[in-house]
């Protein structure tokens, strides 16, 4: 079919036509064309030089060698070499030592503080302060003593954790697992609550107070104070991990506890679980001042 | 114009028209052919438990993947955070995976093991009580929610259909298996080690030792994310490529 021009603007026309009125051919404008054209050209370049398209056996690789794994892991350790410079110190000198340096907690608390609600926070608080089922971790009690390197190592480890070197503390289910009848768990109940001096029966409180010789002192010892040995809280202070009611303390007996800290080890590296340990050091003796 | 001879030439359009479409269809279809390259050699990999399997379709169930991914990327960012980037193989039992594209929570590929049962549930049930901030929605209906074990041994079927090698006995005992995960006695501990090798979790996982529920299949699941492959041991010339 030969072409046709339109009169008006010397276009060709695509040759259909609809009741007298007919449409222009006008091709896409050039700069569209070497756009379309320099983008296929672009992707054939990108083709060559980097990993492409599989193979039967193995993949395309590209010219230049790109892997975006050996990058990122090339990426990861530089900036771990970068953290090791400014944390040497961490790494470099012992816990106890770093424990009593006083210019140490200006300079990094800010970066720790990071580190601590990253992964810390959720359960533990924002403040350090916990929450029900969480310790408090500023309140100076400790589980398991508050030597700097007995922190370390429960960050290190974990409570209760898939670690295998766990450390490991398990309050029974008195109740539930039938080792004491109810009527001697309320006895025990009432003399936890005469620890404290709240508000108890004091018959039951003697009768509980056997009780707990006889079942409980061997964690918690004698008179409830508890043992860094067996991780077994103090039952002779304020602080309470699931609650010091008359009822939180029978529901404790009733279904037992066995709280678990997950262990960090593999997860975060030993500078930063030292770093941790200094934080909670220092956050302490800020509250204990404040 | 040069199309005008394609435009006025119908079969050879038609013919053009199959050419450039199957091109999309080669590049999408063409690398699954050859997907066993993909899929890196990794010691430690196992199928799901059924108790972590009906964790996992709870998870779909709600819908978590619209708010969290499973896919740590070839990132600095992302590796400093969440831990080693993701290899194919920790999805490769995965059907449908749940790599996620949206991250309004944090990425969940290796949170097992990270937090404690007990914080997962008091979690799942109030987001806000205990993180300050948190758009997450509660699910509190999941420590009430009976665990329905019974279509268990179909998903397993169904599962190995698509490839995922489980045995005629996994698959049989599926309901059962998943009911002695979550014994708080871990009485048949050993015969699931039997069945699913020594990495997997024996517990309560919900603090309800009365009842499995569905918060202890979600817990399960969450718990064991990520936690199979030790990269410790792992050939990383093998993984880098």
């Amino acid at each position: 079919m030969k072409p046709e021009f339109d009169e008006v603007s010397g276009q060709e026309t695509t040759g259909h036509e609809w009741n007298g009125i007919k449409e222009l051919n006008t091709p896409m404008p050039w700069a569209f064309r070497i756009w379309l054209w320099a983008s296929i050209a672009v992707a054939a370049l990108l083709w060559v030089l980097y990993p492409s398209f599989p193979s039967t056996s193995d993949y395309l690789k590209g010219t230049i060698g790109y892997s975006s794994r050996e990058a990122v892991n090339l990426a990861v350790a530089e900036g771990e070499a970068k953290r090791a410079e400014a944390y040497t110190v961490f790494t470099e000198t012992e816990l106890d030592t770093l424990a009593e340096d006083p210019t140490l907690q200006a300079k990094f608390e800010d970066d720790i503080a990071v580190l601590y609600r990253d992964n810390c926070a959720v359960c533990h608080g924002r403040d350090l302060e916990g929450q029900t089922n969480f310790p408090n971790l500023v309140d100076d009690h400790w589980l398991w003593s508050g030597w700097p390197e007995e922190i370390e190592y429960t960050l290190q480890v974990g409570i209760n954790s898939s670690h295998e070197d766990t450390r490991f503390a398990e309050m029974p289910a008195f109740g539930r697992n039938e080792m004491l009848p109810d009527e001697e768990i309320s006895d025990i109940v009432e003399y936890v609550l005469s620890i404290l001096g709240q508000e108890h029966d004091a018959e039951a409180a003697l009768r509980g107070d056997e009780l707990f010789l006889d079942n409980c002192s061997g964690c918690h010892a004698e008179g409830g104070v508890g043992g860094y040995e067996t991780g077994a809280p103090s039952l002779a202070d304020s602080q309470w991990i699931y609650g010091g009611s008359r009822e939180e303390i029978a529901e404790t007996l009733e279904v037992g506890r066995a709280g678990v800290m997950p262990a960090w080890s593999g997860r975060l590296s030993d500078s930063e679980i030292r770093q941790l340990t200094l934080y909670l050091i220092w956050q302490g003796r800020e509250h204990g001042d404040s | 114009m040069e199309h005008a001879k394609l435009e006025r030439n119908g079969i050879a359009f038609a013919l053009a028209i199959l050419g450039v479409a199957s091109l999309g269809g080669l590049f999408e279809i063409a690398p699954l052919f050859t997907i066993e390259n993909t899929v890196e050699e990794v010691e430690g990999m196992r199928p799901y438990t059924p108790l972590e399997l009906a964790g996992r379709d709870i998870y779909v169930r709600e819908g978590c993947y619209a708010c969290h991914s499973q896919m740590i990327r070839t990132l600095r960012s992302d590796v400093d955070r969440y831990g080693h980037f993701s290899l194919a193989a920790e999805s490769m039992y995965d059907h449908p995976h749940q790599w996620g594209s949206k991250r309004t929570g944090p990425d969940l590929a290796r949170v097992g093991n990270k937090y404690s049962d007990t914080w997962h549930v008091a979690h799942l049930e109030a987001p806000r009580e205990v993180v300050e901030g948190s758009v997450m929605p509660g699910y509190p209906f999941l420590s009430e929610t009976r665990l329905n074990t019974k279509h268990l041994s179909g998903s397993l079927a169904a599962l190995a259909a698509a490839g995922v090698p489980y045995t005629d006995e996994q698959i049989e005992w599926a309901a059962r298996d998943a009911e002695r995960q979550a014994d708080p006695e871990a009485e048949y501990e050993f015969e699931l080690y039997d069945l699913y090798g020594e990495n997997l979790a024996v517990r309560d996982f919900d603090g309800n030792p009365n009842e499995v529920t569905e918060m202890d299949a979600i817990v399960a699941y969450l718990q064991m994310l990520g936690t199979l492959v030790d990269f410790d041991s792992i050939d990383q010339e093998e993984i880098a490529r």
